[in-house]
């Protein structure tokens, strides 16, 4: 009589050598799956380190003489270029760049000689009314406004070039007529402002450690590792696997 | 068979060969009016998946549910790989790594890992089981009707869930192309795919999804290789070469960006320049809002979710021997694979080309198709992606509406509300449920509730919590009976509902007692990483403390399934 007991089995205690071979292979191909896989990241994760960008140290250095409200043109050109510099990811949250615009208009414009000041306002209201104007249009309306844009950007750039440095071929010559706004408060001390400090150090800190620094045909290490190797592995993995799974059953006779 | 298709691929390149001839205009704009090369490329596809689906039709239900077991490894791979790569690959997988950077990764390597545990977990077995859909395999594992209830109803959940990312990328394709609003872009998007699947069912479909398979990676990948070429990274193999882009974008690229005495500019004349932006690739970058946890959860719950998806399982009972089960996983990821690699070069060479303040951010689920727009790549070509991009969605689409169907008329009318039904029945109730199912994804697709690989995040863990643990126990462990099997899929489906509301109500703007805490550690996203263990965790210690397993059952898998 047949016993119910004869039949039972599990992955983990197979019913006979055959199977117990086939559970030792699947156990390797899992293990190397989840440690290529989870191991990694695990890895990256706890040799990692805060590391901020050349923009932060630069702002935070600057930043007490801010506070004392002791700073000359060349401090202001630091501060602008670390505000620029965070500006200019297009990860930022739009309600932080938007303070980010506003801190970058009061630091231009501390910058800029009164004389000037109402002409360089003029403009910005100028190229804020073309964005508004943009969103509205479409195909060759739509090109023909965004050529002017760039022409009067360009234009507000090169006046301003005397007092920031920023030609209009520079990286942060964009960014900076972007920014800019008629309205903005005096120092970068305003309340309205309080927020800088902590947003300048959340976007200019990254996670980086050897593995991420290492290059690897081009590429960070790590990201190499995930977006090509990992990909490689699986396939590789699987490929094993079935030549493996082939390779046994022929050896054992079986016909699936 | 053999003549049929060469006629087909003859028309294909005539259709297209129409198209080549028309002399495109530069596109100028991201979201433009009308454009007509990239529509008519569009429509000759179209219109050739429904020749298809008509030259290959479903003569009877087998050939409707499993293709009539005739399709080979390397077919069944590239319908594997086909149905797979749906517009959450081609369009939201790249927006992800454009938007959060390195753990967008956690959805490539998420989408593809999950093959290795199916692979090795479930293909070969499931094909000698000998069923046609998931339902029927825990039906009869589990010795239940209820079960097989429920777990058909889950199949159309998953489906449903999977198809509404789908209907999402396929308007937001119609509506770049055609310059229809999105609305009337996924009402006419999903009326073309319903009609083919109608027509077609799976024979048609796994023909359709070949064709969509050539499709979609001849279109996804051109146009990196242009970029690569264009923008001076090593082209001959981009998916390498856009590494040193990546690099580049974290270290900056300062203005001008002169190459061989040229400037590298964008289609807008904007320099290929950047500010250092490591957090483009930096792990759990802080300035991302994405953390370590997220990462591990996202990744672990599609690869389970990857071993659970019912038309994914599906796709073994139409290969003819169990060995073409497990080749045609190595073929259809390797397939996969080819599109995966591609995907984070449009990431990249997007998020140099869009660095211009002028350009701004882009819309994530459009970013491949924005790239090689603003690349300058030939319109036409732009054309060829964006219409591959929704070939991706439709051979997805018409997979999941084909399981839904199936799960809807084949485990639920056949089975329980009418064993005895004729086969004509049968297809016409198959044919009902398809449309009921598209009818009713088009309305929640309108709705726009999140990205496209967020939205199909969902079917995974809600797949990795409810059909997986029953297919892992179900065929690796005799004891698991059926109290086991209903324990855990309660606990599963506990924890579906719990993230699904915690969802809904954040997402209407209401609050439930540890809101914040659910929708961070079992967000709608990744619930799996903690549901699908404590289903399989469940299942096991009930089935301890209940009846066996019946002997029949321990005798057919011991000796049909594991000898």
């Amino acid at each position: 009589m047949e016993s119910s007991d004869q039949y039972n089995f599990s992955i983990f205690s197979p019913r006979n050598l055959h199977g117990r071979k086939n559970r030792n292979v699947i156990f390797f191909m899992l293990t190397i799956w989840a440690v290529a896989v989870f191991g990694f990241q695990i890895l990256l994760k706890a040799i990692e380190k805060p590391t901020p960008e050349k923009a932060l140290t630069l702002f935070e250095s600057e930043w007490p003489d801010v506070l004392n409200g002791n700073l000359d043109q060349v401090d202001y050109h630091v501060i602008l270029n670390s505000l620029l510099m965070v500006k200019g990811k297009n990860t930022v949250l739009s309600k932080d760049q938007q303070l980010l615009s506003v801190a970058i208009s009061s630091v231009t414009f501390a910058m800029v000689p009164d004389s000037l000041r109402p002409m360089v306002i003029e403009k910005v209201a100028g190229l804020e009314a073309m964005h508004s104007e943009i969103a509205g249009l479409k195909d060759q309306e739509y090109m023909d406004l965004k050529f002017r844009i760039q022409d009067a950007s360009a234009s507000l750039v090169s006046i301003l070039e005397p007092f920031t440095g920023y030609a209009t071929t520079n990286l942060e010559a964009p960014i900076l007529a972007a920014s800019l706004q008629k309205d903005y408060p005096a120092s970068l001390t305003d309340p309205s402002l309080d927020r800088l400090p902590d947003l300048m150090k959340l976007y200019l800190t990254h996670n980086q450690s050897v593995l991420t620094d290492t290059k690897f045909l081009g590429f960070p290490f790590h990201y190499f590792y995930t977006a090509v190797f990992l990909l490689v592995l699986f396939v590789v993995l699987c490929i094993v696997y079935n030549k493996l799974i082939e390779w046994r059953l022929n050896k054992e006779g079986i016909v699936e | 068979m053999q003549r049929d298709m060469k006629k087909l691929y003859f028309t294909i390149l005539l259709l297209l060969s129409g198209v080549v001839s028309l002399h495109a205009q530069n596109l100028t704009q991201l979201e433009g009016s009308f454009k007509t090369g990239p529509a008519i490329i569009l429509i000759a596809i179209l219109i050739t998946f429904v020749l298809v689906g008509i030259f290959f039709r479903a003569k009877d239900p087998t050939d409707y549910y499993a293709a009539g077991r005739s399709i080979s490894k390397v077919g069944s791979g590239m319908a594997i790989a086909s149905n797979w790569m749906s517009a959450a690959s081609v369009l939201g997988m790249a927006g992800m790594m454009y938007g959060f950077g390195y753990n967008g990764l956690a959805y490539v390597v998420g989408w593809t890992g999950g093959y290795v545990l199916l692979l090795i977990l479930m293909a070969a077995q499931i094909r000698k089981y000998g069923k046609y859909t998931a339902p029927d395999f825990i039906g009869d594992r589990y010795y239940s009707r209820d079960l097989r209830i429920v777990s058909a109803i889950f199949t159309i959940l998953i489906s449903f869930a999977y198809c509404v990312g789908q209907f999402g990328g396929i308007g937001l394709m119609f509506k770049w192309i055609l310059g229809l609003n999105y609305s009337w872009a996924v009402i006419i998007g999903s009326s073309v795919v319903l009609l083919y699947t109608l027509i077609s069912g799976m024979i048609g479909a796994t023909k359709n999804m070949q064709i969509q398979y050539v499709i979609i990676v001849t279109s996804f990948l051109l146009p990196v290789f242009i970029l690569a070429f264009k923008f001076d990274y090593f082209w001959l193999v981009p998916q390498i070469g856009y590494g040193a882009a990546v690099t580049d974008i974290v270290h900056g690229i300062p203005a001008p960006n002169i190459s061989d005495g040229a400037a590298l500019l964008n289609a807008y004349g904007h320099d290929l320049s950047i500010v250092p932006s490591p957090e483009f690739a930096m792990p759990w970058d802080p300035s991302t809002g994405t953390t370590f946890f997220q990462w591990i959860a996202i990744c672990f719950s599609l690869m389970v979710g990857t071993a659970g998806l019912p038309h994914v399982i599906q796709r073994f009972y139409v290969v003819p021997k169990i060995s073409d089960a497990r080749w045609s996983v190595v073929w259809g990821l390797f397939f996969i694979c080819l599109v995966y690699w591609t995907a984070p070069a449009y990431a990249t060479f997007g998020k140099l080309l869009s660095s211009n303040p002028e350009v701004g951010v882009l819309a994530k689920d459009a970013i491949v198709v924005y790239t090689a727009q603003l690349g300058g790549v030939n319109s036409l070509i732009v054309g060829l992606l964006a219409a591959g991009a929704v070939s991706a969605a439709f051979s997805t689409v018409s997979g999941l509406l084909v399981a839904g169907a199936s799960a809807f008329s084949h485990d639920l009318y056949v089975k329980v509300i009418n064993p005895a039904s004729t086969p004509k029945q049968q297809l016409k109730i198959a044919r009902i449920g398809t449309v009921l199912m598209a009818v009713l994804v088009t309305i929640v697709a309108l709705m726009r509730l999140g990205l496209i690989a967020q939205l199909v995040s969902v079917a995974f863990s809600m797949a990795a919590c409810t059909i997986f643990p029953l297919f892992l126990l179900g065929i690796w462990w005799s004891g698991s009976n059926r109290a086991g099997a209903k324990a855990g899929l309660f606990a599963g489906s506990l924890v579906t509902v719990i993230a699904l509301t915690y969802f809904i109500v954040g997402l209407s703007g209401g609050s439930l007692p540890g809101q914040a805490f659910i929708s961070y550690w079992l967000n709608v996203w990744y619930f799996a990483w903690f549901g699908a263990p404590l289903a399989i965790v469940v299942n096991i210690i009930v089935s301890k403390m209940s009846k066996p397993t019946p002997l029949e059952i321990k005798k057919f898998l011991a000796e049909q399934v594991h000898n």
